[in-house]
C-alpha cells in the first residue's frame, strides 16, 4: 500500500476502513451480477497441462433472495450430449441435481462435484458482500487479466457463516471502477485452491460486466478452466420455480 | 547453503506463480468457444456383449443387445409443451438361441402452464417420488413398470420403464408445491409384445396420487404423498433429506399403510391386512477428491420374514417362484431387511474415467449380489466394462438368481 493508504487507514481507524471494504466488495458485486433476475450461458472450457480435455455448456437463471441477498439459480445442462437436459438448483448449500433421463431429484452435498474442476458455487452468482467480511489491507499495483497495469484495493474476505464454499479470500478489485480483477480462494488451513482472473468486460445488461473468468488450479496451476458468460437477458425467474418440486418443469427459453 | 537454497527458492515464487497466471491467460486468449445450443430432441444407441455363467448347468451364455433411446421435448407455444421418450431394445442370444425385441413408450404427454405457478399434465408420464437410491418405497408407479431389464444397476432401471397414462396438475408457491394425480384403468394386464404400448401394466386399475412439500426451514423441504389404488386402502408417504455437513446427506424414505402382506398379495391367498412401513434410510459421504460413498439400509414390512422365507421354498417351490415373480413385478424386496452399499469414484486416477461399485446384502438370508464398473467416456462416446457376481444359499434372494455372473462390455453413442 502507498504511504498515503497507509495514513487514511491509520487517521480513519480500523472500524471506517472496513466499512469501506465492504462497500467496496459491494460496489465490485454489482458489477459482476446484475440487480433483476437475468439469465446467460456459460461455456466451461477446461485445460489440463495445455490440452483441452472437456467442454460443458451450462443455460443459467438466477435471481435474489430478498430475505437473504443472496443469489438462487437454475442451471440445465446444454451440452455435452450426455448432460444436456439435466438441471442443479442451487439456493446457498441447498443443492439439487435433477436427471430427465431417471427422474431423479437427487440433493447434493456441496461437496459432490457435477463439473471437471469447477466448484457448484464457481458457476453460479455469488453476492461476496453479504458471505464474507472485507478488510482492506493495501492498495497496490497489479497485472489484470488483460496484462494491463491497474491500481487495485486488495481486500482480504472472510467468510461470516461455514456453509460458503471458501474459508477466506483475497480480492483484488480495481480502484477506478470497482471492477473485480483477481481473487485466490482459499481453503480453512489456508491451502490455496484457485486464482481467478476477471476479464472481457463487456456492456451487458447495462454495465460493463466481466465476460469471462479464467480459473487457475491452486495444487496444480496446469489445471486452467475458462468460464465464457453470453446472452445476457434479463429473465422472469418466478419465485415459485426455485424449489426442487419445479425441477423436472424447467426449460430455460 | 540449504538455507540459501530456501532463500533463493522463496524469492522466485512469486515470479512462478505470475509464469503460470501468464501462461493460463494465454491459453484463455487462444479459446474459441461457441457455446453449444439446446436441443429439443436428443438420441443414443447402444451396443452391449455380455458372457452370463448360469447357476444351473456348468455354461456361460453369451447374449449381444443393441438398445436406441429418443427424447423430444419442445415448447410449441407459450403455454404448451410436448414431452415424449422411447427406448427400443433388441436382443440376440446364444445357445438356446434365441432373438427377441422389447420397446417401451416411456413417455408421451402434453403440459399446459397458463400461469407460472400452474401446470397441467396429460398422456403417458413418467412421474416417480423417492430420495433413497436402491429402493424407493414412494415410488408407487413402479409397479410393472420395467418391460426391459437391461442391467441389475437400480439407476439403470429407473432409466428404462414406462410411464402411466394420467391426468396431472401441480400448483406451486413460494417454498412449497401440490401435485395431484389420476391414472385410470385402460387395460386389464400387461403383456409382452414387442411394439404394445403396454398400458395393461401401467393401468390395470385405478389409481391416485397426492404429493405435497413445503420448507419448513432453509434447507428442509419434506415431501408427503398419499396413494391410492381402487378397493385398497390408502398409503402415506414421506420423503425427507437433511444435509449434516458439506460433505454429508441424510436421506430417509417411509411409505406405510394398511395392506395385505406380499405373500398374500402374491398367492391371491385369503387377507390379512394390517398396517405395514415400507423404508429406506441412507447416508451418502462425497470426499474431496470425488468419491461419494452411500450406505442405505432397507426394510419392507410386507416381505416374508427368516422363518417363513426359510420355509417357502422348501415347502412349495411352485409358491416360491410365484412369491419371487411378483415381489420383482412390483420392486419390491422379499425379504424384511437388506444393506445397500455403494462407492462412486468419478475421474478416478484419470478425468473422464469412472469407477462405481454397489453390493446388495439381503439381511435376512445373508446372500449378496455385487456389481463393479469401469466407464471412461468421450464427447459423445461411453465405454464401459461391468461384472456382477450373485451369491447365496440356492433359495436365497441373491443365490437363487440364474446368473452366477454377469461379464458386460457396452458402448453407448449419444447423437
Amino acid at each position: 500500500m502507498g504511504w498515503l493508504g497507509t495514513l487514511v487507514l491509520v487517521l480513519t481507524g480500523p472500524a471506517v476502513a472496513a466499512t469501506t471494504a465492504q462497500e467496496i466488495l459491494a460496489a465490485s458485486d454489482a458489477i459482476r451480477n446484475p440487480d433483476r433476475p437475468f439469465g446467460l450461458t456459460v461455456a466451461l472450457v477446461e485445460y489440463r497441462e495445455g490440452k483441452q480435455t472437456d467442454s460443458t455448456t451450462l443455460a443459467v437463471y438466477s435471481k435474489s433472495d430478498p430475505a437473504s441477498g443472496q443469489f438462487r439459480s437454475l442451471i440445465r445442462f446444454v451440452a455435452p450430449a450426455r448432460d444436456a437436459n439435466k438441471l442443479m438448483l442451487k439456493s446457498g448449500n441447498d443443492l439439487w441435481f435433477f436427471d430427465p433421463a431417471s427422474k431423479a431429484s437427487i440433493r447434493l452435498s456441496p461437496q459432490q462435484r457435477l463439473l471437471g474442476q469447477a466448484a457448484n458455487g464457481d458457476v453460479v452468482t455469488v453476492n461476496l458482500a453479504k458471505d464474507y467480511k472485507a478488510e482492506l489491507v493495501a492498495e497496490e499495483d497489479m497485472q489484470d487479466g488483460e496484462r494491463q497495469t491497474r491500481r487495485c484495493y486488495k481486500l482480504a474476505l472472510a467468510a461470516v457463516s461455514p456453509d460458503v464454499t471458501y474459508h477466506h479470500i483475497e480480492m483484488w478489485i480495481a480502484v477506478a471502477s470497482d471492477r473485480p480483477v483477481k481473487a485466490r480462494f482459499f481453503s480453512e488451513s489456508d491451502r490455496l485452491l484457485k486464482t481467478a482472473y476477471y476479464r472481457r468486460y463487456q456492456l451487458q445488461l447495462g454495465v460493463e460486466r466481466p465476460t469471462e473468468m479464467v480459473i487457475i488450479d491452486g495444487l496444480n496451476p496446469q489445471w486452467v478452466t475458462v468460464m465464457r458468460y453470453s446472452d445476457f437477458a434479463w429473465r422472469d425467474v418466478s419465485e415459485q420455480w426455485l424449489q426442487r418440486d419445479y425441477l423436472p418443469r424447467f426449460k430455460p427459453e | 547453503m540449504r538455507e540459501l537454497w530456501l532463500i533463493a527458492l522463496l524469492a522466485t515464487a512469486p515470479a512462478f506463480a505470475a509464469d503460470e497466471d501468464a501462461a493460463a491467460l494465454e491459453l484463455a486468449d487462444k479459446t474459441a468457444t461457441q457455446p453449444e445450443r439446446a436441443r429439443d430432441w436428443h438420441l443414443f444407441a447402444e451396443a452391449a456383449w455380455s458372457g452370463v455363467a448360469l447357476r444351473a448347468i456348468d455354461a456361460t451364455q453369451q447374449v449381444e443387445r443393441l438398445s436406441l433411446g429418443v427424447s423430444f421435448d419442445n415448447v410449441f407455444s407459450p403455454d404448451w409443451r410436448f414431452v415424449f421418450a422411447d427406448r427400443f431394445d433388441a436382443w440376440w442370444q446364444q445357445s438356446p438361441s434365441r432373438q427377441y425385441t422389447v420397446n417401451t413408450l416411456q413417455e408421451a404427454y402434453l403440459s399446459w402452464q397458463p400461469q407460472p405457478n400452474a401446470i397441467a399434465d396429460l398422456g403417458r408420464i413418467n412421474t416417480r417420488y423417492g430420495v433413497a437410491y436402491a429402493y424407493n418405497p414412494t415410488d408407487y408407479f413402479r409397479t410393472d413398470a420395467v418391460r426391459a431389464t437391461v442391467s441389475a444397476d437400480p439407476a439403470v432401471q429407473r432409466e428404462n420403464r414406462l410411464g402411466t397414462v394420467a391426468a396431472r396438475g401441480q400448483a406451486l408457491w413460494n417454498g412449497g408445491s401440490v401435485t395431484a394425480l389420476y391414472s385410470p384403468r385402460l387395460a386389464d394386464r400387461p403383456n409382452d409384445i414387442a411394439f404394445d404400448p403396454d398400458f395393461g401394466a401401467t393401468n390395470n386399475t385405478d389409481r391416485w396420487l397426492v404429493a405435497g412439500s413445503q420448507r419448513l426451514s432453509d434447507q428442509f423441504s419434506p415431501q408427503w404423498l398419499v396413494f391410492g389404488t381402487a378397493g385398497e386402502p390408502p398409503q402415506v408417504g414421506l420423503n425427507a433429506t437433511a444435509l449434516l455437513n458439506d460433505a454429508t446427506v441424510l436421506a430417509l424414505e417411509w411409505s406405510g399403510g394398511r395392506s395385505d402382506s406380499l405373500i398374500v398379495q402374491a398367492l391371491s391367498l385369503p387377507a390379512d391386512t394390517a398396517f405395514r412401513s415400507r423404508l429406506a434410510a441412507s447416508l451418502t459421504i462425497t470426499t474431496a477428491d470425488k468419491l461419494s460413498l452411500t450406505a442405505e439400509y432397507h426394510y419392507n414390512g410386507a416381505a416374508l420374514d427368516r422363518e417363513h422365507w426359510d420355509g417357502l421354498g422348501r415347502t412349495s417351490p411352485a409358491s416360491y417362484a410365484r412369491y419371487r415373480s411378483y415381489a420383482a413385478s412390483v420392486q419390491d424386496p422379499p425379504t424384511r431387511h437388506r444393506v445397500f452399499l455403494r462407492a462412486f469414484w468419478q475421474d478416478a486416477l484419470v478425468s473422464h474415467f469412472d469407477l462405481t461399485s454397489y453390493a446388495f446384502i439381503d439381511a435376512v438370508d445373508h446372500s449378496r449380489q455385487f456389481w463393479v464398473e469401469a466407464r471412461y467416456h468421450w464427447t459423445r462416446l461411453d465405454l464401459a466394462l461391468q461384472w456382477q457376481h450373485n451369491e447365496g444359499s440356492p433359495l436365497s434372494q441373491y443365490g437363487a438368481l440364474p446368473a452366477k455372473s454377469i461379464v458386460q462390455g457396452l458402448a453407448r453413442y449419444f447423437f
